[in-house]
């Protein structure tokens, strides 16, 4: 009996369902760095992503997702945003993954008048160009440094700091607001200097930061470099008060697993599983048991930017103009909190992100900042290197 | 001062794998005259065969060359018989397709298999060092060292004072001359290709326990394998020695006084300058 009434009540339902929504699919588009060296993280995008369209089918949003491989090259990208926008015809895109790809995608929205939902790229001046298409999930490189240098004013007194970045969009990005943020703090910067990406060699400029003896060591780096950096740091026996990574390739696992040089490090992210909004635990379970992984920060982003994308395009119909609205004056509420797009500080449409920061304890990541979610005592200061 | 000893030595150690590199694909060019653009992705190859040597039949990194020189010997024969001989006498824009196409299947097929994950082959002494004069010397990489100087000494014995390194080396002067001297070419090709890419293979080994391992791994090391092969001279093996451990050199001291960023730059301008002067490479003789 219940099992009937049940079937009616989705019955009913489906019937009350707008005609939009029943009759046809709703186009959207996805750009990801699928293939190239960004992959690895890449990767946790189109998983996120499929989940919310699972979850979205729940909702009776039906979407066709068109997905676009940009290897994490600006050019493909482009040629990927421009397919969708007018050969697919989608109603809205969500992506790119890089800072470097989403920078230049975004100008390319503007021209062809297509939402771009930009999940996990967080250099500043994405969105701070005036775009008018251009909406923004993740947090912002400026987010990423200030939680950072909060939490080693509050749990110590560096007085100086050396930043390592890696020389693309994101690695610049956040170098510069981490050194505009520790003026502001009166720390001083000792060394500042970007690198190359994918060289096997770093320890000459390791040996100059060591020369120059930071209290606090800033790094920014995509996936795999992010071991190598901690790998020859104990080399060369750089032990500062505290290693801070923003993010990308400091909150993936790999970087966790080698307990010998992750322990102690701090990497600030956008979310974790013990992040306490909606029903983030439950999420990073479900992701877990579907992909065989623990999700990053970047999957949690792209889900939630799905999620919003086919909500949004759902309520405005096939129109782009209307999405446009949807996107401007919504507020949706899931596993990142409530997210709205505001106009503050120089930003146009971007969410203002409450930032969490992460300590890998053990091998494990731990939510060890800002006090009121954390679940773990941060260990101040770096441990040192095991002998 | 010490920085500077620093990363004159960090220079040398890791130049000392770039030579391996450079003088896999310079054999192979002197040889067939044929730019092997999947010498990146043999590299890679010999790092996925050291890893899974490694983690499933704990065979220290160092000691699997021992089995990767053999496997990579016979994929590269392998390469050669049934691939590279049938373009041998085509236009040389279809070779470049034929090796870049062979490099995109093997990245690919790796990545369908174990997925593009970084893989970290971590053993004990992964990040250990010594102090020499307060310098820090990695063991990992020096260890790397020693293996190349004797692979390299092995190399140039096999290539000098034996028979079939006398014909390889016969068959690089002149092809068609060799041929006519009762040398048998399409043998010394797959001869050449094998060992270009058990080098390329090593190379992967060796650098494997301090370096990171993914699918498109390869992509940056066929650059610098071209640069250097380039800069020595095409098909001079002296020369992609040297050019192998300049570039090292060149890449760590300039990182430190220019830049870490402008690496890149610095090597391109270096590469230039030689190119320059001596268009033919360091070593090179101008021919062709």
């Amino acid at each position: 009996m219940k099992r009937v009434l049940a079937l009616m009540l989705v019955l009913t339902v489906a019937v009350m369902i707008p005609a939009v929504a029943m009759a046809k699919t709703i186009k959207i588009g996805f750009i990801n760095s699928i293939t190239g060296s960004e992959a690895p993280i890449g990767e946790n995008l189109t998983n996120g992503v499929i989940l919310a369209i699972e979850d979205l089918k729940g909702k009776g949003v039906d979407v066709d997702m068109i997905k676009e491989d940009d290897m994490g090259k600006p050019e493909k990208s482009m040629a990927a945003l421009e397919k969708l926008a007018t050969r697919d015809k989608v109603v809205g895109i969500v992506g790119p993954y890089t800072s470097a790809t989403s920078n230049a995608d975004a100008k390319m929205a503007e021209r062809y008048k297509v939402p771009l939902l930009i999940p996990a790229a967080s250099k500043e001046e994405i969105t701070r160009q005036n775009l008018k298409w251009t909406y923004r999930v993740s947090a912002t490189t400026g987010d990423y440094g200030t939680i950072l240098l909060d939490l080693a004013t509050k749990l110590g007194k560096p007085k100086t700091m050396a930043i390592l970045n890696e020389n693309t969009d994101f690695g610049v990005s956040a170098a510069k607001s981490a050194e505009a943020i520790a003026k502001e703090k009166g720390i001083k910067i000792v060394f500042a200097q970007a690198y190359s990406k994918g060289s096997p060699d770093y320890r000459s400029t390791l040996a100059e930061v060591k020369a120059a003896n930071p209290d606090l060591v800033f790094m920014v780096s995509y996936a795999a470099d992010a071991i190598l950096l901690m790998r020859q740091s104990q080399e060369i026996g750089l032990s500062p008060m505290a290693f801070l990574g923003a993010g990308a390739g400091f909150s993936v696992a790999q970087f966790a697993a080698e307990k010998e040089i992750s322990n102690g490090v701090f990497s600030s992210t956008q979310w974790t599983k013990d992040a306490p909004w909606g029903d983030s635990k439950a999420w990073f379970q479900r992701y877990q048991s579907k992909f065989g992984k623990a999700p990053t920060y970047h999957a949690a982003c792209a889900y939630e930017s799905m999620m919003i994308m086919g909500q949004a395009a759902a309520a405005a119909g096939d129109n782009r103009e209307k999405l446009r609205e949807q996107l401007h004056t919504g507020k949706w509420n899931g596993i990142l909190g409530e997210v709205s797009f505001q106009d503050y500080d120089g930003y146009q449409n971007q969410r203002k992100a409450q930032m969490l920061v992460e300590q890998i304890q053990d091998g494990k990541f731990e939510t060890v900042w800002p006090a009121q979610f954390a679940v773990k005592k941060p260990i101040w200061p770096f441990p040192g290197w095991k002998k | 001062m010490a920085v500077f000893f620093q990363s004159l030595i960090s220079g040398i150690l890791i130049g000392g794998v770039y030579a391996l590199i450079g003088i896999g694909l310079t054999i192979i060019f002197g040889v067939m005259r044929i730019i092997n653009f999947a010498h990146g992705d043999l590299l890679m190859v010999g790092m996925y065969l050291t890893y899974f040597l490694f983690t499933l039949l704990h065979i220290d990194p160092f000691v699997s060359i021992i089995v990767t020189i053999p496997l990579m010997f016979l994929y590269g024969a392998f390469l050669q018989k049934f691939f590279i001989n049938r373009v041998l006498d085509a236009l040389p824009q279809n070779q470049i397709l034929l090796t870049i196409g062979l490099g995109l299947v093997m990245s690919n097929t790796v990545m369908l298999a174990f997925t593009s994950d970084y893989r970290i082959l971590t053993t004990t002494y992964s990040s250990s060092s010594f102090n020499v004069f307060g310098l820090s010397i990695s063991t990992p990489l020096l260890i790397s060292f020693a293996i190349t100087i004797v692979i390299t000494a092995i190399l140039y014995w096999f290539l000098y004072r034996t028979d079939t390194g006398q014909a390889i080396r016969a068959t690089a002067q002149d092809r068609g001359a060799a041929q006519l001297m009762g040398i048998n070419v399409k043998r010394m090709s797959i001869i050449a290709f094998g060992l270009g890419a058990s080098l390329a293979g090593t190379a992967g080994a060796l650098i494997a326990p301090t370096y990171y391992i993914f699918p498109q791994v390869g992509s940056v090391f066929t650059l610098k394998a071209f640069v250097i092969t380039v800069l020595g001279g095409m098909g001079s093996i002296v020369g992609a020695t040297l050019g192998g451990v300049l570039i090292g050199i060149v890449e760590s001291v300039g990182g430190v006084y220019i830049g870490s960023g402008w690496k890149d730059v610095i090597v391109f301008v270096v590469f230039l300058l030689v190119l320059l002067f001596k268009p033919s490479g360091l070593l090179g003789t101008s021919k062709d």
